[in-house]
């Protein structure tokens, strides 16, 4: 019982990670970034390379993360560019196409080039022993990894003028502009932002089990249906909502298997939908 | 400090202003007044940045700025207060105030004169924008505004929403900004209030400017007696 609920934390803190980067994105530009769980691959893969390299774990780490703010930058260079030029629904719904099919690309382009590559880094050292429950040293490793990097964020946001200015364009983009906010401007530091954080989602995961060149989609996935279920723009509401499905799945998972713990988590996206559509933390429109 | 030339501009489907000229010198405050839909807000917004002009100059402090985007043109001294207020709502006061001096860390110095000027907003520094009143959250917008010490600050109907009291008490701040040597241009369907303030307004018929004046020139003026001040 309580190894569940401390495994669903572990579980629910990568979901709420996971989860924040994509409601950054989507509450501060309009745009729906499908190709989120590729990047937080693709700067996996640059962490397998560098190692294979020769590089030590903690600097082929380094080059995963500045690959994931790149990866961010490149998208906003790129394939958004004409996404920028929309608004409204036809914004979101081209960055929603435009980001799948980079994500299509990615996906073959990996599967092609490394089938059977894998992220995979270990923690040395036994069990760490919490409340009675003997919990894997790598799992809570990266919680821990991942509890300081949320409350580093939440702090950004509500404690510095760069991290108010962000929030300020996702509360009103027009009275940010009107004291000296450039939205543009960011938007493209939120995704390079975002670029990092699935980086470090991938690796905190690896921690915890491997991170296979297949995992995008599943990653992606996740990540939405915790951004519906927290509301969308709302880090907070990603951490809650990731905590809340990473016990349920991790319950689910135990009682009833794990392929219907996905079903498990879709449908709570579901129930969320039809009795609070903003989500749990979301604003009404 | 501020001159427009023969701004032109609008949405598709055609243009809402035409050819306006005004212009607005330091020190003065000036309204701008017309009925529903004239085009007041649309002149605003493309001197402020957020609409396109199609053709036309605005000149401001000898630097021309049309066509510049909102942002930039907020960075160069104009503040302007929509008539929507665009306010942060779920952010509190103080971060509401705080953002009005981006880039800058706010000077505690504009922050008390602010909180001195709306000591409503100084009960409620920890309240979120987004669950005050209407005119608490107008003068909240004004203090915004004022936080990144403007050399000119533009209003589009500030009493929008308003109580007849609270319309009052706005232009009351107002005033005390003049004197304190703010440079104010001011779009009004609330001629009185306006007419008050101002030292010159122009009258905004259908998207052209109809006539201009000192602002006692324009309350002997029969026609802006009759639209605009109930006076037949």
């Amino acid at each position: 019982m309580i190894a569940n609920l401390l495994d669903g934390i572990v579980l629910g803190l990568q979901f709420g990670l996971l989860a924040g980067g994509l409601t950054l994105v989507y509450g501060l530009g309009g745009v729906l970034n499908l190709a989120y769980g590729q990047m937080a691959v693709l700067s996996a893969m640059a962490v397998v390379l560098s190692m294979e390299a020769g590089l030590a774990p903690i600097p082929a780490v380094a080059v995963g993360l500045v690959a994931g703010g790149l990866l961010g930058l490149l998208l906003d260079l790129t394939i958004l560019r004409p996404v920028y030029r929309l608004q409204g629904e036809a914004r979101v719904l081209l960055s929603l196409l435009l980001t799948l099919g980079m994500a299509f690309m990615v996906d073959g382009f990996l599967t092609w080039r490394y089938p059977t590559k894998a992220l995979t880094l270990r923690i040395g050292g036994g069990p760490v022993e919490i409340l009675g429950v003997r919990m894997v040293r790598g799992g809570v490793v990266a919680s821990v990894i991942t509890i300081l990097v949320l409350s580093g964020l939440l702090i950004f946001f509500r404690k510095t003028t760069l991290g108010r200015a962000i929030r300020s364009v996702i509360e009103d983009e027009q009275g940010a502009r009107l004291v000296g906010i450039d939205p543009q401007r960011m938007l493209r530091l939120i995704l390079v932002l975002t670029g990092v954080l699935a980086a470090l989602v991938a690796v905190t995961r690896s921690l915890v089990t491997p991170v296979a060149v297949t995992a995008g989609f599943e990653l992606t996935v996740s990540a939405l249906i915790v951004t519906v279920v927290g509301g969308l723009g709302s880090v907070g509401g990603a951490i809650f909502a990731g905590i809340l499905l990473g016990i349920i799945s991790t319950f689910a998972a135990s009682s009833i298997g794990t392929v219907l713990s996905l079903i498990i988590l879709l449908l709570a996206a579901a129930v969320t939908i039809l009795i609070r559509p903003s989500g749990l933390l979301g604003v009404k429109e | 400090m501020l001159e427009v030339r023969g701004l032109t501009a609008g949405y598709q489907g055609g243009d809402v202003i035409r050819d306006i000229g005004f212009h607005v010198d330091e020190g003065e405050a000036v309204m701008i007044i017309g009925s529903n839909g004239a085009g007041k807000t649309s002149l605003f917004r493309a001197v402020l940045g957020l609409l396109q002009p199609s053709s036309g100059d605005v000149v401001f402090q000898d630097e021309g700025i049309g066509g510049l985007a909102a942002q930039r043109i907020a960075r160069l001294g104009i503040s302007f207060v929509p008539a929507e207020r665009h306010l942060f709502p779920r952010m509190t006061v103080q971060d509401n105030l705080a953002l009005g001096a981006y880039p800058n860390r706010p000077d505690p110095t504009t922050m008390k004169v602010v909180l001195d000027l709306f000591p409503r907003l100084a009960e409620r520094r920890r309240q979120h924008a987004g669950t005050m009143s209407g005119g608490e959250q107008q003068m909240l917008a004004v203090g915004r505004a004022l936080m990144s010490e403007p050399r000119l600050l533009v209003l589009d109907e500030p009493t929008t929403g308003l109580a007849p009291k609270l319309a009052a008490e706005a232009y009351q701040a107002l005033r005390a900004l003049k004197e304190n040597g703010l440079t104010i241009l001011v779009a009004e369907q609330q001629v009185p209030l306006a007419m008050a303030l101002s030292d010159r307004g122009y009258v905004l018929e259908n998207g052209v400017i109809s006539k201009e004046g000192t602002s006692a020139d324009l309350a002997k003026d029969p026609d802006v007696r009759r639209s605009y001040l109930g006076i037949a």
